[in-house]
């Protein structure tokens, strides 16, 4: 490919690529991870009763609750109403993020995706709201385990609409330069991904751990939290290591930041088992754990419960998004994307309108 | 405004098309495994969690059974199962608890615990505009001290200590007699503060009627647990029972029988006898409140004083806390709670083989337990004065921490007032000291 038409290819791509998708799909992302920080507060401070019907607050519409009762009200009600106007916020997000794919966007799998997560957002919202009219705590529990996945669903349609990931499919002749990842890098990103979703899964359930529990079973849990963080931490510098080899910044970047947020992850971890079960044995050799008191529910020690919550999303959809950009790059590169035509290109990509469409002038 | 790409579109739709559509993708399988995989470890967790049903009932107290059988050489298996209709028929679930007020003798009993707060405690955790809470036993201390109280809750095993099995109706912090019970002030206290070093939190955020209500709960599960306890006793003990049930006479399913000449069984008589036992101990607790005399100069000739009878024949705190303080003596002892299943029935409490039917029963692997460092100046029980006079006067209930013999004048078997106020100040030195 010569560079004229590299760049020609270039401003096509540009112009295939829809902004608005990309920055309605980025709002989504930064409402979905506070909505689980959020989310996650209330399930700290057992507030996910403080309202107790559903989709309604307290016999008023969702949107026509008195800010003033609202905002002067307990703390319960005002994290658990916020949430639920928050999550609303997504909701519309959602729909937006479907018009604007369905109108704008030319890769049915990408519109297909859109549709996925409006569909997660109202399942998202329906199981929340089947928590508050059954008062069942499993239940919660599986809609803190699904807010994760949403966030990933957010986090990959952000990916897909991003210039990168045009700039990665039309940018030949550096693609031609860059390594193949091999089975192996694809087989670890994958495990990252599902021993960060195993980890979620566990730490959900010792959040939510029901009163008849044995204290075996927990014990079991907690051990396997604590061995599945380390390894997944002792993985993620392989993985970073493997998909450097790669070549590409975008790709390497994102396995970096996850030896970070899986350290993080760790020592927010240990915060949470402290400000929750008090000083560990294992940390005894500290001097200052001896004195420590737990404090139920303090503000500070709610943070940090509430962290590790929601860094446990971001290394999920993190990993997720790894994974996603390293399929995209053997993809690209086995097919050799590179060097072979554009039509040919787009048709393997799965861009699967039918020709005709690809046709269609671009407005610029 | 939508500044790019607009094409025509030709609708798919439907789950038929959807879902190949989901996973030919960009990436065929790998992007449709991303969805069944969590879904399927979502599922496997659940099985593992199981459901939130309702706790339709206390977990019985299999500890003790086994402990009765042990001791007495008999089957209490029956004599477990009788105790436990009784107990449920009096005091209901864990959702519905009662008050067996009506069985009690004295205003004091009768009203050591609100019904309405009883209520507000138990069940499920919701919460109102005005800021009532509900479930607050559940939302504050299940995890830890278990459905029934039993300190055996589902975190139970990762701390130590261990949580308080309130069953056995023994506390540590208190400042009553160490054979008494606390008063309401005491639970409040540890409450409000917490054990520091423990796992036991301060609920300093949560409003004083929810305390309250707590305290109301927590003397309501150990009221509870102790009759469960005495009720296997004495049905073993007294009422005859083995592998099969006693006479009509005998049999504690008569107690909670409508039958109108159940009330006047021996059972019955025995069983309200033990109720009222156990709930008048707690009534009466505030009359066991131990006092404090003023307390004596704080200066070096006290801390001396102090010193020499830390090290001392009399007390002889340094055969446990070591001579400096510092917990390193030698030692090897368990707490009342772990030497019920253990050394009380001639059980090594390492000896897993012999224990493991009492660990299957429900009870908690044996820890050893350790003096307090008192150097290090944390004091689970509280640090004041008038606290570590009240701990070397009475000592810890259930737990090896002695009391001492009060004496008039000084002596070669106790102390006086005076000399308990030399060693408080001798080991509040201890934490002073750089």
């Amino acid at each position: 490919m010569n560079p004229p038409t590299e760049i020609s290819a270039q401003h096509d791509a540009s112009a295939m690529r829809s902004v608005w998708l990309h920055r309605l799909a980025v709002l989504a992302v930064t409402l979905v991870w506070p909505l689980i920080w959020v989310g996650g507060l209330v399930t700290t401070y057992d507030a996910g009763m403080a309202v107790p019907d559903w989709p309604g607050t307290y016999g008023y519409n969702l949107f026509l609750y008195p800010i003033s009762t609202w905002l002067s009200g307990p703390f319960d009600l005002f994290i658990e109403h916020g949430h639920r106007l928050l999550g609303a916020v997504v909701g519309m997000v959602a729909i937006a993020l479907v018009a604007v794919a369905a109108t704008r966007e030319r890769r049915r799998w990408v519109i297909a995706l859109a549709a996925t997560i409006l569909v997660a957002v109202i399942l998202q919202g329906a199981l929340g709201g089947v928590r508050v009219l059954l008062g069942d705590r499993t239940v919660a529990m599986i809609h803190g385990c699904f807010g994760p996945v949403v966030f990933v669903l957010c986090c990959v349609a952000a990916a897909v609409t991003s210039r990168s990931w045009w700039d990665r499919r039309w940018d030949g002749r550096a693609a031609a330069d860059r390594k193949r990842p091999g089975r192996g890098v694809v087989s670890l990103a994958t495990t990252v991904v599902v021993l960060s979703y195993v980890q979620l899964l566990l730490g959900a359930q010792l959040r939510h751990v029901q009163p008849t529990t044995t204290p075996g079973m927990f014990t079991l849990e907690v051990a396997s939290h604590i061995t599945g963080a380390f390894v997944l931490w002792a993985l993620t510098p392989v993985l970073f290591l493997l998909v450097r080899r790669c070549g590409d910044l975008t790709l390497s970047r994102p396995a970096g930041w996850l030896i970070w947020f899986v350290g993080a992850q760790i020592l927010l971890g240990t915060g949470t088992w402290i400000v929750n079960y008090g000083w560990p044995s294992v940390l005894a050799f500290l001097p200052f754990g001896e004195g420590f008191v737990v404090r139920s529910k303090g503000f500070i020690d709610s943070i940090i419960v509430t962290g590790h919550v929601a860094v446990g999303s971001l290394i999920l959809a993190t990993s997720a998004v790894v994974l996603l950009q390293v399929l995209r790059h053997r993809s690209l590169v086995a097919r050799g994307a590179i060097g072979a035509s554009r039509d040919a290109d787009t048709e393997k990509l799965g861009d699967d309108r039918s020709s005709h469409e690809n046709n269609v002038a671009v407005p610029v | 405004m939508f500044g790019s790409g607009r094409v025509g579109l030709a609708r798919t739709s439907g789950v038929r098309q959807f879902i190949p559509l989901v996973a030919r993708g960009p990436f065929g399988y790998a992007c449709a495994m991303r969805i069944v995989v969590p879904v399927g470890l979502a599922i496997g967790c659940l099985w593992v969690a199981g459901c939130d049903a309702p706790v339709d009932h206390f977990p019985p107290n299999r500890v003790h059974a086994l402990v009765v059988s042990a001791s007495r050489q008999v089957d209490a298996e029956l004599a477990a199962e009788d105790s436990l209709s009784v107990i449920d028929a009096w005091f209901g679930t864990p959702e519905q608890p009662r008050w067996p007020k009506d069985l009690l003798r004295g205003d004091a009993a009768q009203h050591l615990v609100d019904p309405d707060r009883l209520v507000r405690a138990a069940g499920r955790v919701y919460s109102d505009q005005e800021n009532h809470h509900f479930g607050l036993y559940n939302e504050h201390c299940v995890t830890c001290h278990g459905v029934a109280g039993g300190g055996n809750g589902p975190a139970s095993l990762l701390q130590n200590p261990y949580p308080r099995d309130f069953r056995a109706g023994v506390f540590k912090w208190k400042s009553t007699a160490r054979s008494s019970k606390p008063t309401r002030e005491d639970l409040l206290r540890i409450l409000q503060h917490g054990a520091p070093g423990t796992a036991m939190p301060s609920f300093q955020t949560v409003a004083g009627e929810d305390l309250e209500a707590l305290i109301d709960y927590v003397i309501f599960l150990s009221v509870r647990g102790e009759v469960e306890r005495r009720l296997v006793d004495i049905a073993v003990d007294e009422l005859g029972y083995e592998e099969r049930r006693p006479d009509a006479d005998a049999s504690l399913l008569g107690v909670v029988s409508e039958a109108p000449q159940a009330a006047d069984t021996d059972a019955a008589d025995l069983a309200v006898a033990e109720l009222n036992e156990v709930a008048g101990s707690w009534a009466e607790a505030p009359e066991e409140v131990v006092p404090v005399p003023d307390e004596t100069p704080f200066d070096a000739a006290s801390i001396e004083r102090g010193r020499e009878l830390f090290h001392g024949p009399i007390a002889n705190c340094v055969g446990c806390h070591g001579p400096d303080g510092d917990g390193q003596a030698a030692t090897l002892d368990y707490d009342d709670w772990t030497k019920e299943y253990t050394t009380r029935l001639a059980i090594t409490p390492d000896d897993d083989d012999a224990v493991r039917p009492y660990r299957q029963a429900g009870a908690l692997r044996p820890r050893q337990i350790h003096p307090r460092r008192l150097t290090s100046g944390v004091f689970r029980g509280g640090g004041d004065s008038q606290t570590l006079y009240r701990r070397l006067l009475v000592g810890i209930a259930g737990t090896p921490m002695p009391g001492v013999i009060v004496a008039q004048e000084p002596s070669a078997t106790g102390l006086t007032a005076e000399q308990i106020w030399d060693l408080v100040h001798y080991i509040v030195s201890l934490s002073e000291q750089p």
